[in-house]
């Protein structure tokens, strides 16, 4: 049944697409869990952010460039709204150096209650930035869909499915490797392990742990807005928006393990391929599927499927 | 002319007549009525912020509207009215019972159909009148207060949406033609409700269909593929949705993106509000039809109905926004229940009381730019329905409803006294 | 040390404390003494005040009696909002039990609030029932019930697993409650039984006015009782191994507390607070949706009014969520940047005053410490605003370095 496989493959491309964003938010959550030992709470909100500043970035790009035409004009715009992208998720590398250093960074020898309290305080501040800023009525970057869109992908396939989401697949391809050569190859990334595993030793060893959780920190929000530049093209920017993917991303990563990167990229998948599944197969079941997933992987693997940080990145 | 024949300025202010009487007119009908000199409070609960703002906010602006021209007539019964306006963010009890007990005479709103099913009763008990201006869920008025006295609702409910949407695309593609569809509807009781008539009434328009996909993406949701594929596998002659404002872009430059406009013919019952966010080459794609409730601004089209282009010139050099059928919301909950106040002064010689206020808003015609209304002795309005095909056009620079198909509220809605599900399964 | 734990005391002091408390626990009546110079009044077992802390414990109750006098001054001040405000106190009040004594945090308490809350709703609803107090003890009834198979499900794991567990829960319910008709799904369903499309009390049936202040006044009385039963709970042996488990639950386990058991015992208490206060809201509200009642956003609030009000104390959680409800009601109407405002006033409780309002009123608090500093000497105001100049400065100085480094790689 060709019809029937297409449709199964698009469905399950779908679900890629929607598991890669999801690994984008949960990356940084679990990141910042594991070495900072945080639970940050405003993460919705910088992915929000970063979706907010990318409406900028790229009304700006659309005005330069506009509808582009034939494969040089075409090739040339999804090179621009790639790296409007990143520029958009790096305004946040600045933004979370600063709210770790000034508000995080007393907080890390008190009881935890309190960092929940304060990043719950910051995601409000940080909504009504958003308001102070863009407004109340949502933001859009519509052209960049379209423009990227008309880039022929998957037709060469037979398969009907809009090149942006394959673009956000083949980058979250990309990201998911790069983090992982990151952490298991490069000296700053397995420092960053060592400190998640053994912070004293760590210091011991001339690690400046100060600089590391900086670092770390950064590297969430910088992926968190990555998100939502790249979650921002096909639908819009408004100011709920972070809510959702926080809760999401808490899910994703119990599932994973809490501060395991492997676990969030395997729990970002499953979720995002589940669900989609789950709406396909029937629809009411939207809201609850995630969560459904969440409690039977905790019956069987208490400690989520991969355990802890550290030892395995 | 209203004056000429009888009305009062406040009547042909609201109805958007602009050639109203000069000089040697008597001045307001009422003059010596005996009635306070304090302006009129009026309080507006609508969404300000948050995405159903797009819908909100036209609602406020359209209220707005409406009461300076009341204003610029002298007021109800020499009168000004002065509005207060509240967001609702699920406070639409706690907003209400703070305008009464600020001492607003009437209050309109909320938006949502949640909002109004935890207000009825609570303005039942309160007994300020509230003029709804949407929330326009078919039971409100069947189960949720079936007898109400302070309560109303100006704008056209589900029922009689999802009607005109059934009717629209059976003229449109005819019967024969439809032998499937599908739904993609937002996740709460509106969409459930406007899917669950639009069904019955293409059933019993058309014949037995097959339902290919039954979709309820969450309100904003940012993702609606999943919906999208099916349809497209599926390829349901006719795809009915009653998403409004940014899911509307949302599912239509998606929509567009897979190419799901080749598979089936969208129909949406209130489509048009995102009229300021949709973009030329997704509409031309799509060839959607679309509901616009109780008012299309460019109906009749081509400028010959002069009410309709002052107050559409005016909504735009005001607010920079194309008006909507929620903007009709607004000015024509505020302009029922003037109208009726007016003739309730006028009965009674002084100011009314609310019962007398509800009394006169009881069976109760009025005009607006969009037309004649009615506020049903069910304290429901009944006003014609619009319908059109959404196309683009390059001098509004924005998406217009072209070839307008009006639907008289007997073509729509039940009856009075007539459940809405029993009288469409006894077509 | 750091400012939430315990200021230093001086043996002399503890050795007053402890004779303090012998006295305090001889016996249920009544009684007066004076010690070193200070006056004392034992009111029951267990129960000793100084004349100032009686006085001030009285205030508190005649404004929070007083509560519909208040609101009626104003129409800026709505009594069903202070209402709400005392509701979600309560159930934040339950919460507290996990939270103070056992150091869980649950991020799903909500449901038990929203099964209160659905169960009257229900009840009143699809069987018209009408009795004010059937409603409310069904109410208690299943939010209990609800606690006991959600805690049975969570508590086998702890720390962060718990939390986002309890929050799944939490969701979870929520998306039922959205999903099904009969449940109203997003529309709700409202608490209006009987002829007089209200909730009667024995009996009586009340017009609408009457009716909220009725209402008022039996939910002070149920506050008064389950701060007493909470207060009661707290001091008593289980109360005390709560707090042990909450130091060390393998120490605790070791000395032989039953901890799996008592844990849950515990989370069904906060249950039963949680159902209490939701059956109340219904009554209240006289209209129940998933939104205000089961939203994970609504769990957060009730755990940030815990804190608020100071999660080391009985009565802080009740006052937080007061003050919260009241903050976001009146802010709404002075900027539409209220959700800020509220931020920055978690904010502040972080650094300014973490042992919440009411903590930070009792003896040894950071806040008192300053208010005396600041009373001795204004000036010092200008040393504290130097200080914290210098603080964020520095932390700037370092953001940027930090910055330059990641991104230039310079050392």
């Amino acid at each position: 049944m060709v019809v029937d496989v297409a449709n199964f493959a698009t469905h399950t491309l779908n679900g890629l697409q929607y598991g890669f964003i999801l690994f984008l938010i949960a990356s940084g959550l679990t990141i910042i869990l594991g070495i900072l030992d945080v639970l940050n709470l405003a993460h919705g909100e910088l992915y929000a952010v970063g979706a907010y500043v990318a409406s900028s970035v790229f009304g700006y790009v659309t005005g330069i460039l506009a509808s582009p035409e034939g494969v040089a004009g075409l090739a040339v715009f999804l090179v621009v709204a790639l790296i409007a992208a990143v520029v958009a998720a790096a305004v946040l590398i600045p933004l979370g150096i600063a709210l770790e250093s000034l508000f995080l960074r007393p907080l890390y020898e008190r009881n935890e209650v309190y960092q929940l309290v304060l990043t719950f305080g910051l995601l409000l501040v940080l909504k009504d930035v958003n308001k102070f800023i863009w407004g109340v009525r949502s933001v859009r970057a519509s052209e960049i869909y379209s423009g990227i869109n008309a880039i022929p992908a998957a037709e060469f396939v037979g398969l009907n499915f809009p090149t942006f989401k394959i673009v956000i697949i083949v980058v979250g391809a990309t990201v998911v490797l790069g983090l992982f050569y990151f952490f298991n190859r490069t000296k700053t990334g397995r420092i960053i392990r060592a400190t998640a595993i053994d912070r004293e030793m760590a210091t011991a060893i001339g690690v400046s742990t100060d600089r590391t959780f900086t670092l770390v920190f950064a590297m969430g929000a910088f992926f968190a807005g990555f998100a939502g530049a790249m979650a921002l093209p096909q639908s819009q920017a408004t100011l709920e928006m972070g809510a959702n993917p926080l809760v999401l991303s808490f899910v994703v990563i119990v599932i994973g393990g809490l501060g395991s990167l492997r676990g969030a990229f395997v729990g970002a998948m499953i979720v995002g391929l589940l669900s989609r599944w789950a709406v396909w197969q029937y629809p009411p079941a939207e809201i609850a599927a995630p969560f459904a997933i969440m409690a039977l992987i905790l019956l069987v693997k208490p400690n989520g499927l991969f355990g802890t940080w550290g030892e395995t990145a | 002319m209203l004056g000429a024949v009888g009305g009062t300025a406040l009547a042909a202010a609201l109805a958007g007549c602009s050639t109203l009487l000069d000089g040697d007119d008597e001045g307001p009908a009422n003059g010596d009525a005996d009635v306070p000199d304090e302006p009129i409070q009026a309080g507006l609960q609508t969404f300000t912020e948050g995405p159903a703002a797009v819908l909100g906010l036209q609602a406020q602006y359209g209220a707005e509207i409406a009461i300076q021209r009341i204003n610029d007539a002298g007021g109800i019964a020499g009168r000004q009215m002065e509005l207060d306006v509240a967001h609702e963010a699920d406070a639409a009890v706690e907003n209400y019972t703070q305008f009464v007990d600020q001492g607003k005479d009437v209050t309109f709103g909320p938006i949502s159909s949640g909002g109004h099913a935890a207000l009825a009763p609570e303005v039942e008990s309160q007994g300020v009148v509230n003029v709804g201006t949407d929330g326009t869920v078919t039971t409100l008025y069947e189960d949720t207060v079936p007898d109400p006295t302070y309560s109303f609702r100006f704008q056209n409910y589900d029922v009689m949406e999802c009607v005109t949407a059934a009717r629209e695309a059976v003229s449109r593609i005819g019967a024969d033609n439809i032998d499937s569809i599908a739904g993609i509807n937002p996740n709460y009781s509106f969409g459930q409700d406007e899917w669950k008539f639009f069904k019955l009434a293409i059933q019993q328009l058309v014949g037995d269909v097959e339902i290919v996909h039954e979709g309820f993406p969450d309100l904003l949701a940012d993702d609606m593929s999943t919906h999208i594929t099916e349809v497209n596998n599926g390829e349901p002659d006719v795809t009915f949705t009653s998403v409004w404002g940014g899911d509307v872009t949302t599912l239509m430059n998606q929509a567009a993106a897979n190419d799901m406009f080749d598979n089936t013919q969208l129909v949406g019952s209130i489509l048009y509000s995102a009229v300021d966010e949709l973009s030329q080459d997704v509409v031309e794609q799509a060839q959607a039809f679309s509901g616009s409730r109780n008012w299309y601004w460019d109906f009749p089209s081509g400028n010959r109905w002069s009410p309709n282009a002052d107050l559409s010139q005016e909504a735009r050099d005001q607010y920079d926004i194309v008006p909507t059928a929620h903007f009709m919301s607004g000015y024509g909950a505020v302009t029922a229940w003037a109208t009726a106040t007016e003739k309730a002064v006028d009965l009674t010689g002084g100011w009314p009381s609310q019962e007398q206020i509800a009394r006169s808003l009881e069976d109760h015609g009025f005009h607006t730019p969009a037309g004649y209304h009615v506020m049903g002795s069910d304290h429901q309005g009944k006003s014609n329905a619009y319908s059109g095909r959404l196309e683009w056009d390059d001098d509004a620079d924005s998406a217009v409803l072209e070839d307008v198909n009006v639907f008289t509220p007997q073509e729509v809605a039940p009856p009075i006294g007539t459940d809405a599900e029993e009288w469409v399964n006894s077509w | 040390m750091s400012e939430d734990e315990a200021t230093e005391e001086t043996e002399a002091t503890d050795a007053t404390r402890r004779s303090l408390e012998d006295w305090g626990r001889a016996s249920y009546v009544p009684a007066t003494r004076t010690q070193d110079g200070d006056r004392y009044l034992r009111v029951t077992r267990g129960m000793v005040l100084t004349p100032l802390r009686l006085v001030g414990w009285l205030a508190l109750f005649v404004l929070f009696v007083a509560i519909p006098d208040i609101a009626s001054l104003s129409p800026g001040i709505q009594q069903r909002v202070l209402h709400q405000g005392v509701l979600f106190g309560l159930a934040a009040v339950g919460l507290n039990v996990l939270l103070r004594h056992t150091k869980l945090v649950s991020f799903g308490h909500a449901a038990f609030f929203g099964t209160g809350a659905y169960t009257a709703a229900v009840l009143a609803t699809h069987f018209d029932v009408t009795s004010m107090v059937l409603l409310l003890a069904a109410a208690t009834l299943l939010g209990t019930l609800m606690a006991g198979v959600i805690g049975f499900l969570s508590l086998r794991h702890t720390g962060l697993y718990f939390s986002l567990l309890t929050l799944a829960f939490g969701q979870l319910l929520y998306a039922i409650a959205n999903g099904q008709s009969v449940l109203g799904g997003s529309d709700g369903l409202s608490v209006r039984p009987g002829e007089a499309n209200r909730a009667t009390l024995f009996g009586a049936e009340f017009g609408a006015d009457v009716y909220s202040v009725v209402v008022y006044y039996l939910t002070v009385l149920v506050v008064v009782v389950a701060l007493f039963v909470m207060w009661r709970i707290v001091n008593s042996p289980f109360g005390k191994a709560l707090d042990a488990i909450g130091q060390d639950r393998t120490r605790a386990q070791f000395i032989g507390i039953p901890v799996r058991k008592y844990v849950l015992a515990a989370f069904v208490l906060s249950g039963v607070y949680g159902g209490v206060a939701g059956g109340m809201y219904g009554l209240v509200q006289q209209h129940v949706r998933p939104e205000s009642t089961l939203y994970f956003l609504r769990s957060g609030e009730i755990l940030f009014m815990a804190i608020l009000g100071g999660f080391g104390t009985l009565v802080g959680p009740l006052v937080g969520g007061v003050v919260l409800v009241f903050l976001q009601d009146v802010g709404r109407d002075f900027t539409s940047y209220f959700d800020a405002l509220t931020g920055v006033v978690l904010i502040l409780l972080v650094f300014g005053f973490p042992r919440g309002i009411v903590g930070s009123l009792q003896s040894g608090s950071g806040l008192r410490q300053r208010a005396s500093a600041f009373v001795d000497d204004p000036t010092v105001v200008g040393d504290w605003v130097e200080n914290a100049v210098v603080a964020t400065t520095a932390a700037l100085a370092r953001a940027k370095q930090n910055l330059w480094i990641l991104v230039f790689g310079v050392r």
